[in-house]
């Protein structure tokens, strides 16, 4: 036994040998199912896009015949490559959006009132919402018959036609209704960060005659960068996934302008039952997610993990 | 800005005006968020002949929670709460003695275990929905409620045991250690001793779930065509079937999110630590 398991095993008080067993029996069932609905339908996942599934020949499902073709096809593929373009517009702006907002409002609830922590929970209800609330909210808000700010532009002269019929603003439009979805949980972590500066670095600096933006650039964005990462990650592993806004506002259209790779990955799979080549792009997604978010969090050195 | 923590009071001069330009902003943020949701609200109330008005006094109506209780979304709305009940109630079930074994034992491989969560939360979902897809089509389980329960799965039970474990490691091991030496077996003193300690996290994770398998639309859409159809799917097919009838929309809308707006404020203190799960150092 080395040293450091030693020192390990006292200060945790050893475990007395005979719960041993008795833990694993708690512990298996959960590493169990855990396997059934992640590891394994990860695997069958990466084996079907070895295949060129589809529902129209049954015996594709084990046709290992050209396992690549289907990755291949994919980098000569025009659309999946502007889908990620997409993707890549999407997650940067929508990021970016949302720490400014969150930071700025953050800064502004960071201070000690009753009035301001019951705020706290009003910010919080868009993150929480259903996803396709949000969707139908947005929905309403951008179809210029039923909106109440089209027809309030209207009638103020200054008519704005549809922006999610127009292939130029849909993505940003998308891009709008996410950030109003989840600038709170930039907002919450950032806050949350904020509370734990210590006082003293800027009271002192205060006395010293530091404006509010040196107390902001020099203090509090140092202490805490890190919790700025965390939220940054979240969102952009997150920002992804999105689908519900995408589904419900522009179904990937007008034409392809708001096609991003999830929803590529959706349509081929579903739409036109293109089974091993969706596997394939799916396979490249979470790749893509991993790779990203251990690059980012080793960039900025935080860990993610234990 | 207001940048301090200072409980308001500001001692440099000049600052007023800044704290007033900060609440001003303060204000249109919270117009920003409350607008839209106040607006879905008061159209499902607003009767047909008068549902895009604008002026602030109408008479309210039930006309379209009437039209939807006597719709097909009511049983979307019960298939939306069973599949997210069982859902909560397995990763409960299975995950909680796991999240207390990985509080209490340190072994080799507790921190891939972590590894391995902290993936399933960052995989797409469509990277799940293809494999469970077609094999939901051999063993029968497409467009039923325990199908929809058991993807569900790919997060509450990664959540369950991430929440769980730190609540466990809140108990301080003492009062375990003096249940053992009284004879109690392991499991015994986590049922009588453990587990009642931490029952309002236990709650706050019920909670979690509930609301995460609640909100999910992805797989709904995909594994359920009729049978299971949940509340959010029954939402979008309002939209695309039944021609645009914007008063149902906006009444299932805010039946759909009534129980997570009231869940939320009863678990808001959790929300954070559920929703990064995996994430900051313990």
């Amino acid at each position: 036994m080395s040293v450091r398991a030693v020192a390990v095993a006292a200060q945790d008080g050893e475990v007395p040998a005979r719960h041993r067993n008795a833990y694993l029996l708690g512990l298996l069932p959960a590493l169990v199912v855990l396997a059934a609905v992640t590891l394994a339908p990860a695997l069958y996942l990466f084996v079907t896009s070895l295949t060129p599934a589809s529902p129209t020949r049954p015996d594709s499902l084990f046709d290992f015949s050209d396992p690549l073709e289907n990755y291949l096809s994919a980098w000569s593929d025009p659309r999946f490559g502007e889908s990620v373009w997409i993707q890549v517009k999407l997650s940067v702006s929508t990021v970016v959006a949302q720490v400014l907002l969150g930071l700025g409002v953050a800064l502004l609830l960071n201070r000690r009132s009753r009035l301001l922590t019951a705020l706290r929970t009003v910010f919080l209800i868009p993150m929480v919402l259903p996803p396709i609330v949000a969707a139908l909210i947005w929905k309403i808000l951008y179809t210029p018959d039923v909106s109440p700010l089209h027809r309030a532009l209207a009638s103020s002269g200054m008519p704005v036609s549809s922006l999610i019929t127009n292939p130029d603003t849909a993505l940003w439009a998308i891009a709008v209704a996410d950030t109003w979805q989840w600038f709170p949980f930039t907002m919450l972590i950032i806050l949350a960060a904020l509370q734990m500066v210590p006082r003293e670095p800027i009271e002192a600096a205060q006395v010293d005659g530091a404006s509010r933006f040196q107390i902001l650039w020099h203090i509090l964005l140092p202490a805490i960068r890190s919790s700025i990462v965390v939220a940054v990650l979240f969102r952009l592993i997150d920002s992804i996934k999105a689908f519900p806004l995408i589904y419900v506002l522009t179904s990937g259209g007008p034409g392809t302008a708001t096609q991003v790779t999830n929803y590529y990955a959706f349509t081929q799979a579903f739409n036109y039952a293109y089974w091993g080549y969706a596997s394939a792009i799916a396979v490249m997604l979470t790749a893509g997610v991993f790779v990203l978010s251990l690059a980012i969090s080793r960039a900025a050195d935080v860990r993610i993990d234990e | 800005m207001p940048v301090s923590t200072t409980d308001g009071e500001t001692s440099a001069p000049g600052v007023n005006w800044a704290d007033r330009l900060g609440d001003g902003a303060l204000a249109l943020a919270l117009l920003f968020v409350c607008f839209p949701i106040v607006w879905l609200v008061q159209m499902s109330f607003r009767p047909n002949e008068d549902i895009l008005g604008y002026r602030l006094l109408f008479i309210p109506t039930f006309q379209h929670y009437r039209a939807l209780a006597e719709s097909q979304f009511l049983r979307s709305f019960l298939n939306s709460v069973l599949s997210s009940g069982i859902s909560t109630l397995i990763a409960l079930i299975v995950g909680t003695p796991a999240a207390y074994v990985l509080a209490r034992w340190r072994f080799r491989a507790r921190s891939r275990i972590a590894m391995w969560i902290l993936a399933t939360r960052m995989a797409p979902q469509i990277a799940f929905t293809i494999p469970f897809f077609l094999a939901f089509r051999v063993i029968g389980l497409s467009d039923t409620v325990l199908g929809l329960a058991l993807i569900y799965l790919t997060f509450n039970l990664a959540l369950v045991i991430w929440m769980m474990r730190s609540f466990f490691e809140s108990v301080p091991r003492t009062l375990e250690e003096a249940a053992w030496i009284d004879g109690c077996s392991l499991w015994g003193t986590f049922f009588r001793i453990t587990l009642p300690l931490t029952a309002p996290g236990l709650a706050a994770t019920a909670v979690l779930c509930f609301i995460f398998s609640w909100n999910d639309f992805f797989y709904a859409l995909i594994l359920t065509r009729t049978n299971a159809m949940t509340a959010p799917v029954a939402i979008v097919n309002f939209m695309q079937y039944e021609g645009w009838e914007w008063g149902k929309m906006a009444a299932g809308g805010t039946l759909v999110m009534l129980p997570v707006v009231i869940f939320t404020l009863l678990v808001r203190k959790w929300l954070i630590s559920g929703l990064v799960s995996g994430s900051v150092k313990e």
